[in-house]
């Protein structure tokens, strides 16, 4: 879902293309070491390591968004005025080319260890292993034609609609993640889980093919604790903050 | 059977352990309203992923490693979990009580 919004961003926006595949070898090489160093990890630190790597992944993927999406908020603003060209100066490209790689190689790096561990299970066993690599096929079929689909979704749309539903889409993901960041210290013990706000599951269940859905888009938790919920805020913050500031900031520059 | 004793700290601690992509024990009862050290145990060779909807709770095990996962404090009732790696026969069930 990232990796094809961004995609279309650079697309939006007219960056080179070629950042995707730096990101992605980046990525796979990453989530090979992470796998391959699992036990090392999850051992280090009395036991805590995966959690706060995890939590350090996804905090470099919630921070490089964010910093993607202020930098998003000037040309949404101006989508219908000035050519993006004009607006940009050459000197942000490298800031941004950064933030895009960032982004999708901790993503990759993150999901994709899971992956390896999880078909290290089957090595020794061939026929089970065939099996979990058709059912891993299939899925990242699926997941491939959802990403194609809608990176041609957000390519055709109209610049001036792209990017503010990039801005909140993007801002939706980040709040998602930074919910995740949570779980990892409430899982370690450092921060305490206390009771959930609310629990959506009657109305859509984390294991029903919506929840499933929703969590792989929007980090979907059907019963959120006090905790997460500080910390989705926290993360949405930044973007929501960077909006006003420009809607204000335009209408004093109209007054005048 | 392994249900957990009571170690250091206040936190109180309890064992579960996995065997040929088996839960044990497959329920395992704990005191709610506390926050509770559970301790998974993999004795198989192959990873496993202990996973809970109900907890909030997901975690990567790997073969014959042992993993620490803090939950609650749970308000009473039954909150299932499961191996992900291994769902059609990893299946157990956290008992929270007063
Ligand atoms: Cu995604």
């Amino acid at each position: 879902m990232i990796i094809s919004l961004l995609l279309a961003l650079s697309r939006q926006i007219s960056l080179n293309h070629r950042w995707i595949l730096v990101a992605m070898v980046i990525g796979i090489l990453g989530s090979w070491l992470l796998a391959y160093y699992a036990y090392a990890i999850a051992e280090a630190l009395e036991g805590v390591g995966q959690e706060l790597l995890n939590a350090t992944l996804y905090s470099a993927v919630i921070l490089s968004a964010i910093l993607l999406s202020l930098h998003v908020i000037p040309l949404s603003m101006s989508a219908s005025k000035r050519a993006f060209s004009e607006r940009r100066p050459n000197f942000f490209q490298p800031a941004l080319y950064s933030m895009l790689v960032i982004t999708v190689s901790c993503s990759v790096a993150r999901e994709g260890s899971e992956i390896w561990i999880y078909v290290s299970g089957f090595l020794y066993d061939p026929g089970a292993l065939q099996s979990a690599m058709i059912g891993g096929a299939i899925g990242a079929g699926i997941g491939m034609s959802l990403g194609a689909i809608a990176y041609y979704l957000f390519v055709f749309m109209p610049k001036k609609i792209f990017l503010p539903f990039f801005l909140v889409t993007v801002t939706l993901v980040v709040g998602g993640l930074s919910m995740q960041v949570a779980k990892q210290f409430m899982q370690i013990g450092w921060l305490e889980s206390a009771a959930p706000m609310w629990d959506s599951s009657f109305l859509v269940s984390e294991q029903s093919w919506l929840g499933e859905l929703l969590y792989a888009l929007l980090g979907y938790d059907a019963s959120p604790s006090m905790t997460q919920g500080a910390f989705y805020l926290a993360a949405i913050m930044p973007t929501i903050s960077g909006v006003l500031w420009h809607v204000l900031h335009r209408r004093e520059n109209n007054n005048d | 059977m392994w249900i957990g004793t009571a170690a250091h700290a206040e936190v109180p601690v309890f064992t579960l352990e996995i065997r040929d992509h088996l839960f044990y024990p497959s329920l395992l009862v704990i005191p709610a309203g506390t926050k509770v050290k559970l301790i998974v145990l993999n004795r198989d060779t192959t990873p496993e992923e202990f996973e809970s909807y109900e907890l909030n709770r997901e975690k990567v095990i790997m073969g014959g490693a042992k993993a620490t996962i803090f939950i609650g404090p749970l308000a009473p009732g039954d909150y299932p979990f499961f191996g992900e790696f291994n769902p059609k026969t990893a299946q157990g069930l956290i008992r929270a009580e007063d």
